[in-house]
């Protein structure tokens, strides 16, 4: 009978799918029986286990200190079982965990004769928690990098608990949300209340959640949720839980409405002031293009941009010129500018100017950001205003010649006079008894001399005086005073005025057009002169110096006059503004015109004694406007 | 004594005129001494010996017309014969009002200058 049991036990024993041991504690070493079960499952043969120290060496457990009491005190009868979970090594180094129930068998006196092991492998069960512990984890780091914070909610039930930072969200004192569906429609910003309504019924027709809504803060303040998440049915179809995570999207809201302001602003910026942008990756020849610059190039917005597309609109006399800049713009990394023309399909010619500003793209690929206006209103009334500068230039001029007529006809009778009297005495001179060769010839040479004074004058008058292009050329101001003065002095000694010159030496010149300027110069000598034709009491002392300055070389006049009110001064330089009976009131306003085309700058200053001082500054050898343009 | 008729004087702040002027003067017959300003004429030893004066209307600092006030001024009776580059009938009017002889626009012909010349020196 005895046998026929033990029989039996030793099958259970050697054939149960669980790892059990047997512990003899009466015999010395207590050597420990096991199973094949529980060798499979430390991977060691029922020789290498042996003795229950060896089998305790593979064990590690967190608490092996109390494991280890407790099991003695199974082990000396003070109990009769015991569970623990253990976590065997095995010899490839991975763990098997094993939920333990220790059973103590006594002998007939009742003393501790075997413990028997009963082995619970719970290896993935353990692996399993694991996994969902740390999924938990990254699930909080989750919740707390983004600031969300997860609901579950369900609907059927209407409860609905929230954790402190959910209230949080909705501006409310943990704990004081009271979980209801009127109570947290009240926290909804009334406006939004249909957003959130469209966004539930959605979720239950889908199953999907995805709404922006705002909340209004006990204090008045209003912020932006955003809920994304799942909405869950029964067997029968009915939502009954919904699961999901709400971020406060506050700042990203006021940064896109920000963000949608100042598109907006920059749109309509562009608009009135017919700049459009665009940038341009170099690497990929991706460009894009603003609202303006489609309009510019009227084409309809939106059409996909190439280099070839753009290159079809620009004029054909600027197309070198278009792929010079494509070309340079590649290989360089300069922000550059650049003035070209479009042909539009019906035949009209736009100018545009654009700038360029070169930059890095995130992938550090050279990318180009560019404004680009049309200036073609710009240009055009440029070129009417051009056109109308130097028709008022030449009236000037001729109403100068109208003044200077007088003058002329003195500087061509001067040498005239000396002309007729020499041919007369060199007559007188060849008819005497005996001829006085030497007299005569000594009189030819003065008449020729004369002769070309008078061709001269005549050059002189034409260069002053002829409608000219404007011309380039390095000029030295000081030799363009003294022919002016020159032409001038009679016309000013006719007027009683003492002339001064203090010419500078070593004036550097300047590059302008000579005509012009001599023409600025005469003009403010004229004005001097005028100024002075009432004065009686002081001497007409006129100044005309030239002398370097910060800005370059700086040409003065200054007269002893009547002087002009201060308060007029900004009025001295408009057209047709005059304090002269006679004058039109142009002089000045043509002058600045032609200093400012030369890049300086004309001034008036009242003298600290009587009269009035004007002055103009060039920069030295700088190129005239007219010349870029 | 020397007779003091035979002296003419010529004042022109032109170069031209001072040179070929008392030239064909001299092919008349007379003695002539150019000046380049009525200041340097007036304090020449000559104002008292010239008994006809070809004097420039437009010069810098003292003009023709201020010269021929001074030597009103100084009761220097000589004849003037006054030139002038600017063509100017209503300056001439003005001129021969004023007491001068003669008042020639340059350029003038030889004739002319004769003429001139002889008016003036029967005034002296």
């Amino acid at each position: 009978m005895l046998g026929e049991s033990e029989q039996r036990f030793r099958a259970i024993f050697d054939e149960a799918g669980t790892g059990i041991s047997l512990v003899d504690l009466q015999r010395a070493g207590t050597p420990i029986q096991t199973n094949r079960a529980l060798q499979t499952m430390l991977g060691r043969s029922q020789e290498e286990l042996g003795f229950f120290e060896t089998y305790d060496e593979l064990t590690a457990s967190d608490d092996r200190e109390t494991d280890a009491a407790t099991f003695r005190e199974l082990c000396e009868g003070k109990r009769d079982s015991l569970r623990q979970e253990k976590h065997f090594t095995l010899r490839d180094g991975s763990s098997v965990w094993a939920n333990v129930i220790f059973t103590l068998l006594r002998d007939a006196a009742g003393l501790p004769r075997f413990v028997i092991a009963i082995h619970e492998d719970i290896t993935e069960r353990k692996r399993a928690v694991e996994r969902l512990q740390a999924k938990q984890e990254l699930l909080d780091l989750a919740q707390k990098s983004a600031r969300a914070i997860a609901f579950d909610w369900y609907v059927q039930q209407g409860v609905n608990v929230w954790s402190a930072e959910q209230e949080a969200l909705y501006g409310l004192q943990p704990g004081s949300f009271d979980g209801t569906y009127q109570g947290w429609k009240r926290l909804i910003y009334a406006p939004d209340w249909h957003v959130l309504l469209k966004a539930i019924k959605h979720a239950q027709e889908t199953g999907e959640v995805a709404v922006e809504f705002r909340v209004q803060w006990p204090d008045g303040s209003l912020h932006w949720l955003a809920t994304n998440g799942r909405m869950f049915f029964d067997e029968r179809g009915r939502p009954f839980r919904m699961v999901g995570f709400t971020t406060d999207v506050t700042p990203r809201k006021l940064a896109e409405e920000e963000l949608r302001r100042s598109e907006a602003f920059l749109a309509e910026a562009q608009r009135l002031s017919s700049i459009g942008s665009f940038s341009w990756r170099v690497a990929t020849d991706e460009i894009k293009w603003s609202e303006h610059l489609y309009r510019i190039y009227e084409l309809e917005a939106g059409t996909p941009l190439t280099l070839e597309l753009v290159r079809t609109r620009v004029h054909p006399e600027d197309l070198t010129l278009y792929e010079k800049m494509v070309g340079q713009a590649r290989t360089g990394a300069d922000d550059f500018e650049w003035q070209y023309r479009l042909l539009m399909p019906d035949g009209t010619i736009k100018y545009l100017h654009a700038v360029a500003h070169a930059t890095r793209d995130r992938d550090g690929g050279l990318e180009y950001i560019a404004a680009v206006q049309d200036v073609t209103e710009r240009r055009l009334s440029e070129e009417a205003l051009g056109n109308l500068r130097s028709e008022l230039a030449h009236v000037s001029r001729v109403a100068t010649l109208g003044a200077l007529t007088a003058s002329i006809a003195h500087e061509v009778n001067q040498p005239l006079s000396g002309i007729v009297t020499n041919a007369s005495t060199c007559m007188r001179m060849l008819n005497a008894d005996p001829p006085n060769l030497d007299g005569a010839r000594e009189t030819a040479r003065r008449t020729i001399r004369d002769g070309h004074r008078a061709s001269d004058v005549i050059t002189r008058l034409r260069a002053l005086f002829g409608k000219q292009d404007v011309v380039t050329e390095p000029v030295d101001l000081n030799e363009a005073a003294r022919e002016v003065i020159a032409l001038s002095l009679s016309e000013l000694q006719r007027g009683g005025v003492i002339l001064r010159t203090e010419l500078a030496e070593d004036l550097p010149r300047v590059t302008g057009d000579r005509v012009q300027l001599q023409q600025v110069v005469l003009n403010l000598l004229r004005n001097a002169s005028d100024a002075m034709s009432v004065v009686e009491d002081r001497p007409r002392q006129l100044t005309i110096r030239t002398e370097r300055d910060d800005e370059g070389v700086r040409l003065t006049v200054q007269d002893a006059g009547v002087g002009f009110d201060p308060r007029a001064a900004n009025r001295l330089f408009e057209a047709f503004y005059t304090t002269k009976d006679d004058g039109m009131g142009i002089g000045l306003s043509v002058s600045r015109s032609i200093i400012e085309s030369h890049h300086g700058r004309l001034r008036a200053t009242p003298n600290d004694g009587p009269g009035a001082t004007f002055s103009f500054s060039l920069p030295c050898g700088n190129e005239l406007n007219t010349k870029v343009q | 004594m020397k007779i003091t008729s035979s002296l003419v004087s010529v004042v022109d702040d032109d170069e031209s005129v001072r040179e070929s002027l008392p030239d064909l003067l001299r092919e008349f017959g007379f003695e002539v001494r150019a000046f380049s300003s009525a200041e340097e004429f007036l304090t020449s030893d000559c104002v008292g010996q010239t008994s006809c004066l070809f004097l420039d209307v437009a010069m810098p600092g003292m003009s023709g017309p201020d010269l021929q006030q001074e030597l009103t001024r100084r009761r220097q009776g000589i004849p003037i014969v006054f030139l002038t580059a600017n063509r100017d009938e209503g300056v001439r009017a003005r001129l021969l009002e004023r007491g001068a002889s003669e008042c020639l626009f340059k350029p003038f012909s030889e004739a002319a200058l004769l003429e001139a010349l002889n008016a003036a020196l029967r005034l002296s």
